[in-house]
């Protein structure tokens, strides 16, 4: 007994002491803290297809060319760029002065070696193929680069622009350098601290080459899984932004007068996604009264944060967007009457996977498992985690049914590259598959657009998938921060305009 | 020289028991659905691509040969390189190990803290106010589930009276709020068993003699009963502590703690095969030192109780 009170006196002693510690204020300029919903597997840019690692990355790299808040490509560490007439060779004129955070002045000879490592097999980069298509890399000089490529490909530039385009130094590049654990680019911040599954810290690059900017010293990136401490975070001032708040903590936080609300529509392209293989669903029907039946505003209004409904593969906010919303509109009616011509009734078992770790996903398969019961379709769900879902599901295309959410590319075929040839949904369409290839190789808005217009109204005929729609993202911030914004397309963070008021 | 052949004999039963268990992870985790080469690779990567993972990752070897190779470097003491982070599996579960322990360690205290001097006055002064405060506590300690009770702390203690930080680590004050969620459930298990075990033992024949002897109650409670009644309450309690290891996942993901228990979580879930193995491995380590800790308590409780 005696030895429990002793020992309890001395813990009591301790925390008093470290309330102590507690207390006592910081006075330095004011670091900006932000919730992290998840720890990156690797800051490696080249390394992975993980978002959390791009969006970090983000402000640790620089990429040569990048989109805008508007999603057009300007110049960032190239000035300025040429292409040649046959769309061969593309020359990228370097910015003077630019450093990495270890001192090394950026030139032609890094961008050389960046993208010799990333097509390098040994780097095993999920985004090889993006590069692929370079069939030499030439350095006239300190400043210039030139690609030449082994054909015409339009998404070039935008694949140089995503996350995995980040420049990394020569250098480091040659010695192996650890650049999961250790990012050295040419960003605005440096990573100064990563304790894993607690908290990254950014700190300011003085030497960054936009002139007066990013605006905050310090940004700390906490890693908070559970979605009520981001919000208590943000509520009581612990937290300055919480870049995605769920639909159930709207009302709290509009409540409270020291945080803005903002929405945006993201470039997700919600779906529910058919096996086109498999019976009954091998049959066009049967996928027509599938989109017939699903009130897809509903679903986005209940299970998303609200959104836009689209008619087929492309998000809503997208450049080649084009509107089908009117072919399948929600009309269970006529979704019973296809499913009686093709002879579809309760006796089928449709099995839905849902991949548990996405909430959201989850909600809206059950609602589609109503919905689709009430045209008289028997569908069992089946929850799996992510690894089985990517390996099992997607790769396998072991499923009916199963619910996604395919984030939005800066280049339409980032979207649409391998449709037509089976994917996961496994549709064949012989046409769709070929001028998805041609737009590929083909130069321009215009031309491009033309072809995609093709492309989409066989995908919104055909409905390998019900195409539900692009859904909003609210983000949650502290009313004395301004300048906050989200890369388009990439879905990354952009502190460099940030700043408190 | 006894304790010598007890502690070689309990060595050599770790040594089997990590072999078996590890064996049984190794192939169990490769059984299930899931490929570690197309976690990395998200849904965007080509064949060539995710076939290129996976010669880096070393997971296009067979099976067998991955078993071999994981072998050779666990007789010397090497768990590998995680697939997924690229850190050592030994690197990482030391970084995260401090955590998880101090978090546990703290956590059964406070729970003994509270458990075993209400247990004995739960049993000594029987259907006492004491005795009913404990029956209620126990309940609902047994019923509160920790993610729910750390969500509570949470708001009340960070957010209502900001005393302890939301989030963040790295200070005790980050741990104290996470040590009473989990304490909270394991004391009530230890409450109920220390009462129980202590009218047990006050009701047995010695305690008669020694109240013949004219021993006053307060040395007959102490030193006689509560030293044979802690027998079995040191067991369940070096049990309850390993269960505490496990139960940290929720409490750690609930307080943005990077502790053992996310580490591993994450590692199931993403197949980071190596990092798995290593951490069933350490913990299997971790459970059977518990328990020899326990078996020598014993000893010290009762000399009776021959080390044999």
């Amino acid at each position: 007994m005696k030895i429990f009170m002793k020992a309890g006196f001395i813990l009591l002693f301790l925390l008093a002491a470290a309330g102590g510690i507690f207390a006592s204020g910081k006075t330095e300029s004011k670091p900006l803290n932000f919730a992290l919903s998840g720890n990156p597997d690797t800051l490696d840019p080249q390394g992975t297809s993980g978002t959390l690692t791009f969006q970090v990355d983000k402000s640790i790299y620089d990429t040569l060319t990048e989109p805008n808040e508007k999603g057009v490509i300007v110049p960032a560490l190239a000035e300025s760029w040429d292409v040649s007439k046959n769309s061969l060779v593309w020359t990228f004129h370097l910015r003077k002065g630019v450093k990495f955070h270890n001192g090394d002045p950026l030139t032609s000879a890094d961008v050389k070696a960046t993208f010799e490592r990333i097509v390098d097999k040994k780097t095993g980069s999920p985004n090889k193929k993006a590069f692929d298509v370079i069939k030499s890399i030439e350095t006239p000089d300190d400043l210039t680069v030139v690609f030449t490529l082994g054909k015409p490909y339009a998404p070039f530039l935008a694949s140089i622009s995503s996350g995995w385009g980040a420049i990394l130094p020569k250098s480091l590049i040659d010695t192996g350098h650890d650049f999961a654990s250790e990012p050295v680019g040419t960003g605005p911040y440096k990573m100064t601290e990563w304790v894993r599954d607690s908290k990254i810290v950014l700190t300011k690059n003085n030497d960054y080459w936009m002139k007066g900017y990013p605006k905050i010293n310090q940004i700390i990136m906490n890693i908070i899984p559970e979605s009520s401490v981001q919000i208590q975070g943000l509520l009581s001032g612990q937290l300055d932004i919480v870049y995605m708040v769920s639909k159930d903590n709207v009302p709290l936080l509009q409540k409270s007068p020291d945080i803005t609300l903002t929405k945006n529509l993201t470039s997700l392209i919600m779906v529910m996604a058919i096996n086109c293989s498999r019976p009954p669903f091998n049959n066009v029907k049967v996928r027509q009264a599938l989109n017939y039946a699903i009130d897809k505003q509903k679903v986005l209004d209940t299970a998303y944060s609200g959104g836009k409904v689209i008619g087929t593969f492309m998000d809503y906010g997208n450049a080649y967007y084009k509107d089908f919303t009117s072919l399948y509109p929600y009309n269970p009616e006529k979704a019973k009457q296809l499913l009686k011509e093709a002879g579809v009734g309760k006796d089928t078992v449709i099995k839905m996977y849902l991949p548990q770790n996405y909430p959201p996903h989850v909600k809206a398969g059950e609602m589609y498992q109503d919905m689709l019961s009430k045209v008289g379709l028997n569908v069992k769900i089946q929850m799996v985690d992510w690894s089985t879902w990517i390996s099992d599901v997607y790769r396998g295309s072991k499923f009916d049914l199963t619910v996604i959410g395919h984030t939005g590319k800066l280049d339409p075929n980032g979207t649409l590259s391998g449709y037509g040839k089976g994917k996961y949904v496994q549709w064949y369409n012989d046409e769709a598959a070929s001028l998805i290839e041609k737009a590929a190789e083909t130069m321009g808005y215009k031309k491009r657009k033309a072809i995609y217009d093709k492309v989409l109204g066989i995908m919104a005929e055909q409905v390998p998938f019900v195409y539900v729609g692009s859904s909003y993202r609210t983000s949650g911030i502290r009313k004395n921060v301004t300048g906050f914004r989200m890369t388009p397309n990439l879905d990354t963070f952009d502190f460099r305009w940030t700043e408190f008021k | 020289m006894k304790l010598f052949l007890f502690i070689l004999k309990r060595f050599f039963r770790l040594v089997l028991t990590i072999l078996i268990i590890s064996t049984i992870i190794f192939f169990v985790i490769r059984v299930i659905p899931g490929d570690p080469a197309l976690v990395v690779a998200g849904i965007d990567a080509s064949n060539a691509e995710i076939q290129a993972i996976r010669v880096k990752l070393g997971t296009d070897v067979p099976v067998a040969v991955q078993y071999v190779r994981w072998m050779k470097k666990l007789v010397r003491f090497d768990f590998g390189t995680s697939l997924i982070s690229n850190q050592p599996v030994m690197t990482l579960i030391k970084q995260r190990f401090p955590l998880t322990f101090s978090l546990a360690l703290l956590g059964i205290f406070l729970g003994i803290l509270i458990a075993i001097p209400l247990g004995v006055l739960s049993a000594v002064h029987r259907w006492s106010l004491w005795d009913y405060f404990g029956m209620v506590y126990s309940q609902l300690g047994m019923a509160i589930p920790s993610f729910w009770l750390g969500i509570i702390l949470l708001l009340l203690f960070s957010v209502k009276f900001p005393i302890f930080p939301l989030f963040g680590s790295g200070s005790i004050k980050n741990l104290f709020l996470p040590a009473i969620a989990l304490g909270f459930a394991r004391a009530a298990v230890i409450l109920r068993l220390t009462r129980a075990s202590m009218v047990d033992e006050l009701s047995k024949e010695y305690i008669i003699t020694a109240r013949a002897k004219g021993l006053t109650e307060k040395m007959i409670h102490y030193k006689h009963a509560l030293k044979n009644a802690l027998i079995p309450v040191v067991t369940v309690t070096g049990i309850q502590f390993g269960y505490m290891l496990g139960g940290a996942i929720i409490i750690e993901q609930v307080f943005s703690l990077p502790g053992l228990g996310r580490l591993f979580l994450f590692a199931i879930y993403q197949r980071d095969f190596p990092l798995i193995q290593g951490g069933v491995v350490f913990i299997a380590v971790i459970f059977s030192f518990t328990n020899f800790l326990v078996d020598m308590f014993y000893s010290f409780l009762n000399p009776k109780i021959r080390i044999s």
